[in-house]
């Protein structure tokens, strides 16, 4: 399959998720009006930065004068999860050119990385990531904009009511990962029962995800020996 | 009043750092994905990244969040329907408690 009809295939294929991209564009467009930013600059964080947790997390610390360091490791930790996305896409952007590659990973989101790893067909990876990243895209501005447009029109108990959207998309994308692996979940369980247990026992919250993540890969090696 | 210029400056560096975790992570795979048993380490990561942000956050949800998390799951198992599972599970959060008031 062509890039282009990779492409397209990415950009349909986003469709469910373009939706929940939308809510939280939303959110995200309410939270920043609230916050004071000016609606051209929280378009352009959101042009720029094209990440729901990253521009929320900048959003706690915007006021005058801005803590520049503070929302950078802020930013840095709440996108640590993007290095593991990442490393898994590590043998599906093909022979496209370095230069290529690193620029289409601009536009790489968590939903992007699971539908490309379920993808079981002769599909361009670059391309169908690059369809669905600017589909992605598109519905985070619109949705910044209406969100910040429309911002007085929506009351405040709403808003809060929706604190587990996040965690709900998560889960959708978790189900399409258990659904579509052809190996086995015992590595995600695991690290989601360490995840727990380290909650539950009050470690600092930036352990958890390296500390979870390091137990599943453990896991997942200790299988792949034992299979082999 | 937050001053313009570190305003821009302040979102460049965050575009920057976001945009590092993404590609670092790519170029960090390239580095190893000589060794073969890696491949499938390497495509566990995500889930395992969702599944340690996830226990918690269900862990701290409420009765109705629980509800809205159960709804997306069971439309999500039988239709992989992504778009019906989240419009759902948003009815859920938004007017759960009015459903759930007419119902009790």
């Amino acid at each position: 399959m062509s890039f282009q009809q990779s492409m397209w295939l990415g950009a349909r294929a986003s469709i469910g998720f373009w939706i929940s991209t939308f809510l939280f564009g939303l959110l995200f467009g309410l939270a920043a009006a609230s916050a004071g930013i000016e609606q051209w600059k929280a378009l352009f964080m959101s042009a720029a930065v094209f990440s729901a947790s990253a521009q929320f997390a900048a959003l706690e610390f915007w006021e005058a004068p801005l803590p520049l360091a503070s929302i950078a490791l802020s930013v840095a930790l709440v996108s640590s999860r993007n290095i593991l996305l990442g490393m898994s896409l590590t043998h599906q952007l093909g022979d496209y050119s370095f230069v290529r590659r690193m620029t289409h990973l601009a536009l790489l989101t968590d939903p992007a990385a699971v539908m490309i790893l379920r993808l079981q067909y002769n599909v361009d990876r670059l391309g169908y990531l690059t369809g669905y990243g600017l589909a992605l895209f598109v519905s985070w501005i619109c949705s910044t904009w209406t969100g910040y447009t429309f911002a007085h029109l929506l009351a405040d108990a709403k808003i809060d009511s929706l604190d587990f959207a996040g965690p709900m998309v998560m889960t959708t994308m978790m189900i399409l990962f258990v659904k579509g692996s052809k190996r086995r979940s015992f590595p995600w369980l695991i690290s989601g029962i360490v995840s727990l247990i380290m909650f539950e026992v009050g470690m600092p919250a930036y352990t958890i995800l390296p500390v979870s993540v390091a137990a599943g890969v453990v896991v997942s090696l200790r299988l792949g020996t034992s299979n082999g | 009043m937050v001053d313009q210029s570190m305003a821009i400056m302040t979102i460049i560096v965050m575009a920057l750092v976001v945009y590092l975790t993404r590609a670092g992570g790519y170029l960090l795979g390239l580095q190893v994905r000589h060794i073969g048993t890696l491949r499938p380490v390497l495509e566990i990561l995500p889930g395992c990244a969702f599944m340690a942000i996830l226990a918690p956050a269900v862990r701290q949800g409420s009765l109705l969040d629980l509800v809205a998390l159960v709804c997306v799951t069971g439309i999500m198992w039988t239709t992989d329907n992504v778009a019906v599972a989240s419009a759902l599970g948003l009815v859920v959060l938004l007017f759960g408690e009015e459903i759930l008031g007419l119902i009790t």
